[in-house]
């Protein structure tokens, strides 16, 4: 689905019970992605929940990258702009978002002008497969909880590659997934959430990144705060049911329980999980 | 006559300690209540508070029996605000000087008052030592003014005032002082009790629900063993009649579940069901049972702690909670409460901690951009020892405001009245007493000479006799807890609690004699 649709779509937006065909073209797919991912039902949801980890997770991203004030960053799949404005105001960083969903683009430069800080943030559509980004023009990217949806992952992170400094850093949080081992409903699922469908073991991630001339430095384990999220999405179905809000009439929703809680198992049963991956740019391009 | 081995017979070899020595504090002595230095310890995932006193020997407790909760409620540990005005002055320090004195690190979010120390109940666990006792106090409208007033210059606007006892409700005027505290600006009255009166006098609830106070009512369990061993009697019909009584007038209830170890420790699940489905319960507080007072033999080392109150929860009811969905509270020190509120619509249950990020919220001590101060203002409210619920609580327009300010849609807000509150609780006693958290106590015990003691302190430190002394004019010994440990030492008092050696009414310390000076610490004692 998105190849860079709003950050903070994780694995668990697969189960709000919007069921789609397994095997759509990849254009088809970013398309519909981008566009669950910007529609009501799914934003009442998931809410700014962020991704798996949430601020805390993007903090812990940013000192891993050894951050510092006036350094320049591409998030990329910025969505409504939360990592990207974190960066600026607690580590003093110039970020560049870039998003393919042009309402989340519009919205998040938006805030940015609403909180005064336009010059340090600014927010750019774009195809995390061809980034409108120069060679080598920044010091960091960050991807949060996007890269599992980019059908072209080796292009992808290329182009991650491509525009990084040497020495630069890349700090990505995904949804990391064994596809052999998951549940049959789930699996069955796939293409209805690219992030569950096409998630990878951590070192298929690792493999795309050192594919692409990086060197992964670090590794990280954060499965609880995907826990935590899976179960932030089954409060919010629970809690809109009673308040009886009229936009969850759309979906079903013993059966979007149901997949939360396959989610959640899946993540007890160490099938799923989200990771912290930091990789490094060597110091002379090649 | 030392005389150095050959080297060759050393076999001894240096041992490593098998805890972690974590913080160096002031506590008593559990039996003279000397003010002792204290230090605290971590083993096997738990946490222990160990203390020596000169006379007396060594004491150990258990402060919390999760280490890893211990560490991770530190960043909850709010800045404490100055109350309006302080009562005494800095003489003897902590914990000699209540108070409230001025390095006091909080002003009061609730005062108690206990108007009497009569009870209709003897029960065998009980921290005010009340009963069916001819000695005792029952305070005048005067002195409850006095209280009040002290409250109101130190608070401004209070929060919330508790009336206690004794069992305040047979106080002939009960009713007066709840109004009295009402048109004083006090912005919540609470009224705590056994629910004995509410059961049988129609007419009294009706009175009182022309008031409108939040009934705390104890209720420890479904089972008769857990009635007769900690209130003396099967009271079961009672506290079922009383609830439904407070329902049919409108009164709404917290109950209050007096926990101790091994005897009701598995209905904590049970009483919770119970009060989401009673139309009057909007509340449950678990209080691991306090070892002031009178009280039933215990081991201060494998005593309850809040922590096992949350994973006792989490084990009975595991379809509704998680560890992470109880909260420590901020604004009193943050191992002594934690909290969390559910909203609940028939079978849905739902721990409001998993709608609104309230780690990120309430975290002190990283300094952070926080997205809206307004969210975090309605969060402190909550997670207050000032938080009182139901539709006439003020926990209600709070979780408006707090799911206003997020990312929740409008409808939710007319289901904050579906929200159910859970406090666990523990309260001090004289081994457990750790002034680092004493001197951050938001609770307060009221006296009638104007003073706001924390409430742990009134009930270890020997305020409690003090202030029952001068009441009554009846001579009150030290009480001691009733610990396995002090058994061979101990004497029962006339009210059923505990005394040390002879019994003279005032314990070894300052029996004159033996008060034990030590270099680094007091040396003193209250009484």
């Amino acid at each position: 689905m998105s190849p860079a649709g709003p950050a903070g779509q994780g694995p668990p937006s697969a189960s709000v019970g919007e069921v789609r065909s397994t095997r759509v073209p990849a254009d088809e797919a970013k398309a519909c992605c981008a566009r669950s991912y910007q529609s009501d039902v799914v934003a009442l949801i998931l809410g700014e929940s962020y991704h798996p980890g949430g601020l805390e997770l993007t903090r812990r991203l940013a000192r891993t990258l050894d951050l510092r004030a006036g350094q320049k960053v591409l998030d990329i799949a910025s969505g409504p702009g939360a990592t990207a404005f974190l960066l600026a105001s607690e580590f003093g960083a110039t970020v560049e978002g870039v998003d393919l969903g042009d309402i989340a683009v519009a919205k998040a430069n938006a805030t940015a002008a609403e909180r005064g800080i336009s010059e340090r943030v600014h927010f750019t559509v774009g195809d995390a497969e061809r980034l409108p980004i120069d060679d080598a023009s920044v010091d960091a990217v960050v991807c949060e909880c996007a890269l599992c949806t980019f059908p072209d992952k080796p292009t992808a992170v290329a182009e991650m590659a491509r525009v990084l400094r040497p020495g630069g850093r890349i700090g990505i949080t995904d949804v990391a997934l064994d596809p052999a081992r998951l549940d049959s409903e789930l699996a069955s699922l796939a293409g209805w959430v690219a992030c569950l469908a096409d998630a990878r073991p951590l070192d298929e991630y690792c493999d795309l990144l050192a594919d692409a001339g990086l060197r992964v430095t670090l590794t990280e384990d954060h499965d609880d705060g995907l826990a935590r999220m899976i179960d932030q999405i089954d409060a919010r179905l629970v809690a809109f049911k009673m308040a009886g809000v009229a936009a969850l009439e759309a979906i079903d929703f013993e059966q979007a329980r149901r997949r939360v809680a396959l989610a959640g198992q899946a993540v007890a049963d160490g099938i799923a999980g989200y990771k912290l991956l930091v990789a490094e740019k060597a110091q002379t391009s090649s | 006559m030392t005389m150095t081995p050959p080297i060759e017979q050393i076999t001894a070899r240096k041992v490593d300690r098998d805890e972690v020595f974590l913080e160096y504090t002031k506590s008593i002595c559990p039996v003279c209540k000397t003010v002792i230095d204290a230090e605290v310890n971590v083993k096997d995932n738990k946490v222990f508070l160990r203390k020596r006193c000169r006379e007396h020997g060594k004491f150990e407790a258990l402060l919390y029996s999760d280490a890893e909760m211990y560490f991770a409620s530190m960043k909850y540990n709010k800045p404490g605000t100055y109350p309006l005005e302080t009562q005494t002055e800095v003489k003897d320090g902590c914990p000699l000087d209540c108070g409230l004195c001025p390095e006091h690190k909080q002003h009061a979010c609730l005062g108690i008052i206990e108007v009497n120390s009569n009870c209709n109940l003897d029960c065998p666990i009980c921290f005010a030592d009340s009963g069916h006792q001819p000695d005792g106090f029952s305070l005048t409208h005067e002195q409850v003014e006095t209280g009040l007033d002290a409250f109101v210059r130190s608070e401004g606007e209070p929060e919330v005032v508790m009336f206690s006892g004794g069992e305040p409700t047979i106080h002939p005027h009960i009713l007066d002082f709840i109004k009295m505290a009402q048109d004083k600006g006090v912005h919540m009255v609470t009224l705590n009790t056994n629910g004995i009166r509410l059961a049988h006098d129609r007419k009294f609830v009706a009175d009182l629900a022309e008031l409108k106070p939040v009934i705390y009512m104890q209720f420890d369990g479904f089972d008769e063993k857990t009635h007769v061993e900690i209130r003396g009697r099967d009271l079961r019909a009672a506290k079922q009649k009383a609830l439904d009584n407070c329902a049919e007038f409108g009164l709404g209830v917290s109950l209050v579940a007096a926990i101790e170890k091994d005897l009701n420790q598995h209905e904590m699940g049970e009483i919770l069901r119970f009060g989401v489905k009673h139309p009057a319960v909007r509340s449950v507080a678990f209080q691991p049972v306090t070892h002031s007072g009178r009280h039933i033999t215990f081991d201060p080392m494998a005593r309850l702690t809040n922590a096992d109150i949350i994973h006792g929860l989490v084990d009975q009811i595991p379809e509704w909670f998680k560890l992470s969905d109880f909260v420590p509270v901020p604004c009193c020190f943050p191992t002594c409460r934690s909290i969390t509120y559910l909203l609940v619509d028939g079978d849905n249950v739902v721990p409001i901690p998993r709608l609104v990020d309230v780690d990120n919220y309430l975290d002190y001590v990283s300094n952070r951009v926080m997205p809206d101060m307004s969210v975090r203002g309605a969060l402190e409210k909550l997670w207050s020892a000032s938080a009182v619920p139901g539709t006439d609580g003020n926990t209600t327009s709070q979780l408006e405001c707090a799911t206003c300010g997020i990312d929740l849609p409008e409808a939710l807000k007319s289901i904050a009245d579906k929200s159910f509150m859970v406090v666990i609780q523990d309260f001090q006693d004289p081994y457990t007493l750790n002034v680092k958290a004493l001197m951050k106590c938001c609770v307060e015990e009221i006296t009638p000479d104007g003073r706001l003691i924390p409430f742990c302190a009134y009930n270890s430190v020997g305020y409690r006799e003090q202030v029952r002394e001068q009441l009554s004019g009846v001579a009150i010994p030290t009480i001691v807890p009733n610990a396995g440990e002090l058994q061979p030492v101990l004497m029962t008092t006339k009210y059923g609690s505990k005394t040390f050696g002879n019994g003279d009414g005032r314990g070894e310390a300052n029996g004159g004699a033996h008060v034990p000076a030590d270099a680094t610490n007091v040396g003193k004692t209250l009484r």
